[in-house]
């Protein structure tokens, strides 16, 4: 099975900024990629550079099978576009701006246009400049998902949106990968990512720090856990996979505990006389955390 | 006063924001104002031989194309300046003030950037008057930098009255400005408000000065009139810059009731729901950069179309007042053409053609401002290619140019067949209003070739408008070298039946390509 997207080694700069520095991204067909990081990592300049908008400086790429720097056009029509950044023909409305995108990539669905339009509650009516941001990203999002496409590439597509609509979304997107079709979504909201993506790629600085599929990269994340004990835990702090280790006055202990050696932590717990214990699951949100809060602190 | 609250602080920022960008106006329009005054004596260098201008200056297109001759009976170097060129100075001040409030209010508000700061302790009409006080300072700065280039005239109190006409005039197209930028919603059709004033008011003027020698009734409603007739180093008056500045306080007036009575972002039309689907028509790049053209069209073509059709209904009193003419005059202006009212109106076509060249740089102007706003993203993320994305914007404003051509022809030539009963005018002056077609092309060419190797450089294009109307308008007069008036682009093509319009088509190739390559190996 040849990959949907396959780049690596991607780098960018900016005059002095490096957007990208040697960045690598893998998406199989059928599945649902995430692309993770926070404001400025990277994302919105490896779409743009995906989608053959921008050229990178070093690297491969590969789109579809097509190079998208040289065929742009072609590899245009069997893909659909959610911008970052949604603006508006300020004098069209968004029902014209919808069918304009949708005709300038070769055509859309009418019945799904009309559906989505329906389901995303959008006023097609209004003219571009009058809509909220969340309807623009409405109209943008109706304009790709109605598209009859092999490949959806969406930066940060639910921001704007309120819970229910991300909802749908997030309904939509189900239904399209039901059909076998690809979708690329970058986001710094972990709850979407979690309910929604089959493989995650962490972004940083422009670079690649984790990716995999979600139920693997947790392996590799830390529970929280929070234990009362009769006799006293100080030597918990010591184990190996325990961090974070701290123990308040009513014997109460909190620490990170890495996935691999939970047996032996919670044999050693056991010993010495459990009381209450909770154990938080890892959540992308401490993944994301950790792996930030590293690149931060290493710098 | 706290709906004034915080004007000392938005004005610091304006400042600081627009440091470059001002001064480089201020500065470009005293240079005009020195390079006139060196420009006349360098080609007269015989205060004497000014006579010869006289054949130009006072028949009809002259006087339109300048203003009501005070003081050119007997020219002097400083009534020759006052009465020839003053005229343009003060257009250029006009758009410096009118672009300065719109950059500080409307725009400001349409990006977002007004909420932001209306958020902050900053009262209602802040930004209004920080844009205000920033035109009115800047036309002063410019004002008494053509007193400093009218100094050498040897009259300070009339390089003073000149220098206070100048300012009044920007002064008072601030105030259009503003109140323009209350009613429209974006700051682009602001402007277009603004320079459409601007433009009447230049026709106005140039009309109501032709029905009588010095100015008619019709000449007052043009502030370019309320400068002139101040008559500077002719028979100076100060009297006529009340009514500037009396119009000037009502225009703030108004535009600050205007403020005060909308919403935040909104214009004062009230918005109709629009269609919920595109029509069939609208499928492809091109169609798309028609359609977001089409407003400005219909708004040039209406514009361009009504002054042909004003100037052209001078035609009877221009004829007429051939009769009038010393014999002296009638040789000079016969042996230009061989016919007076052809030559008013070669001369009007130019006029119109310089601004359907305005219109085909907003129009081009677009390929910048969509790229900047993010819209150009989605386009070429969708099945078009670079090349079809410029190319379409090119079209359009080709087709554009065509359509508003042809609008200024058709005026013309049907006032002047109406105005004379001599339907065979007609036919002529729409030839000749479209003989200029390969120069707007240039000009769309340089144009589309600046915005594609760096959006930010597509203002330079306006310098070849400006070139091409200092050129046609006075490169005989002050006898500008064959080179400099070759890179006219409006210098060859001329009207039917003088010179051939050869070499601007291929010219405008050549920059049509240069857009295209630069566009595809960008980034
Ligand atoms: N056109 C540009 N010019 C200069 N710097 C840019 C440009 N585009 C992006 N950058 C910089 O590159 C980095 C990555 O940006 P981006 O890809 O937009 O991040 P993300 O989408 O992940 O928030 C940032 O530091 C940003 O400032
Ligand atoms: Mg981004």
């Amino acid at each position: 099975m040849t990959a949907v997207i396959e780049a690596s080694g991607l780098v960018k700069t900016f005059g002095r900024t490096r957007a990208l520095d040697g960045f690598d991204l893998t998406v199989q067909p059928g599945e649902v990629a995430a692309f993770l990081g926070p404001n400025g990592a990277g994302k919105s300049t490896t779409i743009r550079i995906l989608l053959g908008l921008l050229r990178a400086e070093a690297g491969a790429v590969t789109l579809l099978g097509g190079d998208p720097w040289r065929d742009a056009v072609a590899l245009h029509r069997r893909l659909a576009y959610v911008p970052g950044d949604v603006t508006l023909w300020p004098t069209l409305t968004g029902g014209e701006a919808i069918d304009t995108l949708g005709r300038l990539r070769g055509g859309l669905n009418e019945a799904r246009k009309r559906e989505l339009i329906e389901r995303f509650d959008l006023d097609p009516r209004k003219k571009g400049r009058t809509y909220s941001k969340g309807n623009r990203q409405k109209v943008a999002l109706i304009a790709a998902l109605a598209a009859d496409a092999e490949l959806y590439v969406m930066d940060e597509p639910t921001s704007g949106l309120d819970p229910l609509m991300e909802a749908e979304f997030q309904k939509v997107v189900r239904e399209l990968t039901g059909e076998g079709r690809t979708v690329l979504l970058s986001s710094h909201i972990l709850a979407e990512v979690e309910k929604l993506c089959d493989t995650v790629t962490i972004i940083r600085d422009g670079v690649t720090v984790q990716s995999g599929r979600l139920a693997d990269l947790r392996h590799l994340t830390r529970s929280a856990v929070t234990a009362r004990t009769r006799d006293d835990a100080a030597g918990i702090g010591e184990l190996a996979g325990v961090h974070d280790f701290a123990s308040g006055a009513d014997g109460l202990v909190t620490f990170s505990l890495d996935g691999d050696h939970t047996a032996d932590v919670m044999a050693a717990l056991a010993a010495r006389g459990i009381v209450a214990l909770e154990s938080a699951p890892p959540s992308l949100e401490a993944m994301f955390l950790s792996e930030y809060g590293t690149a931060k602190a290493s710098k | 006063m706290s709906a004034f609250a915080g004007t000392g602080m938005l004005l610091r920022v304006a400042l600081r924001k627009d440091r470059v960008r001002l001064s480089v106006w201020v500065g470009l329009v005293v240079l005009l104002a020195f390079y006139c005054v060196d420009a006349v004596k360098a080609a007269y260098p015989n205060e004497g031989d000014l006579a010869a201008l006289l054949g130009f200056v006072q028949g009809p297109a002259g006087v339109a194309m300048t203003g009501p001759g005070y003081g050119l009976d007997t020219p002097t170097y400083a009534t020759v300046f006052a009465g020839v060129y003053a005229l343009y100075v003060y257009l250029a001040v006009a758009f410096m003030g009118a672009t300065a409030v719109v950059r500080h209010t409307r725009a400001d508000e349409e990006s977002g950037r007004s909420e932001l700061i209306g958020a902050g302790a900053v009262g209602r009409f802040a930004p209004l008057t920080a844009a205000g006080v920033v035109a009115m300072g800047a036309s002063l700065v410019t004002g008494v930098g053509i007193v400093g280039a009218t100094w050498s005239y040897g009259s300070a109190a009339d390089a003073w009255l000149l220098g206070a006409c100048a300012a009044s005039v920007g002064i008072v197209f601030a105030g259009i400005a503003a109140v323009a930028a209350q009613l429209a919603e974006r700051a682009r059709s602001a402007m277009s408000m603004a320079s459409a004033v601007i433009g009447a008011a230049v026709v106005v003027r140039g009309v109501g000065d032709i029905m009588r020698e010095h100015g008619s009734w019709l000449s007052w409603f043009s502030p370019f009139a309320w400068a002139q007739q101040t008559r500077p180093f002719a028979e100076p008056r100060w009297w006529p810059l009340l009514v500037p500045v009396v119009v000037a306080a009502c225009l703030w007036a108004a535009s600050a009731v205007l403020l005060a009575r909308r919403d935040m972002g909104a214009g004062l039309v009230a918005q109709r729901p629009g269609r919920s689907h595109a029509s069939r028509w609208l499928a492809g790049p091109y169609s798309l950069a028609l359609r977001l053209e089409r407003g400005s069209i219909i708004g040039w073509s209406l514009g361009v179309g009504f002054s042909g059709l004003l100037y052209g209904s001078l035609a009877a009193s221009v004829q007429e007042s051939l009769a009038n003419l010393p014999q002296n005059l009638k040789t000079v202006l016969l042996a230009q053409d061989g016919d007076l009212v052809d030559a008013y109106a070669a001369t009007m076509a130019f006029f119109d053609a310089l601004l359907v060249a305005c219109f085909a740089i907003v129009a081009v102007h677009r390929l910048a401002s969509e790229e900047a706003a993010g819209r150009a993203e989605v386009v070429l993320a969708a099945a078009v290619s670079r090349r079809t994305w410029v190319g379409a914007s090119v079209v359009a404003a080709l087709v554009g140019s065509v359509v508003v051509t042809l609008a200024g022809g058709l005026g013309l030539g049907i006032a002047v067949g109406a105005s004379l009963g001599d339907s065979s005018r007609v036919w002529p002056l729409v030839l000749a209003q479209a003989a200029y077609l390969p120069a707007v092309a240039v000009v769309i060419g340089v144009t589309a070739a600046l915005a594609s190797a760096r959006p930010r450089w597509v203002s330079a294009a306006w310098a070849l408008v400006g070139w091409g109307m200092f050129a046609g308008f006075f490169g005989q007069l002050v006898s500008l070298p064959q080179a400099a008036l070759n890179a006219s682009p409006f210098h060859s093509s001329t009207s039917p039946g003088l010179r051939s319009s050869r070499s601007p088509p291929l010219r405008s190739w050549r920059c049509w390509r240069r857009a295209r390559r630069s566009w595809a190996s960008r980034w």
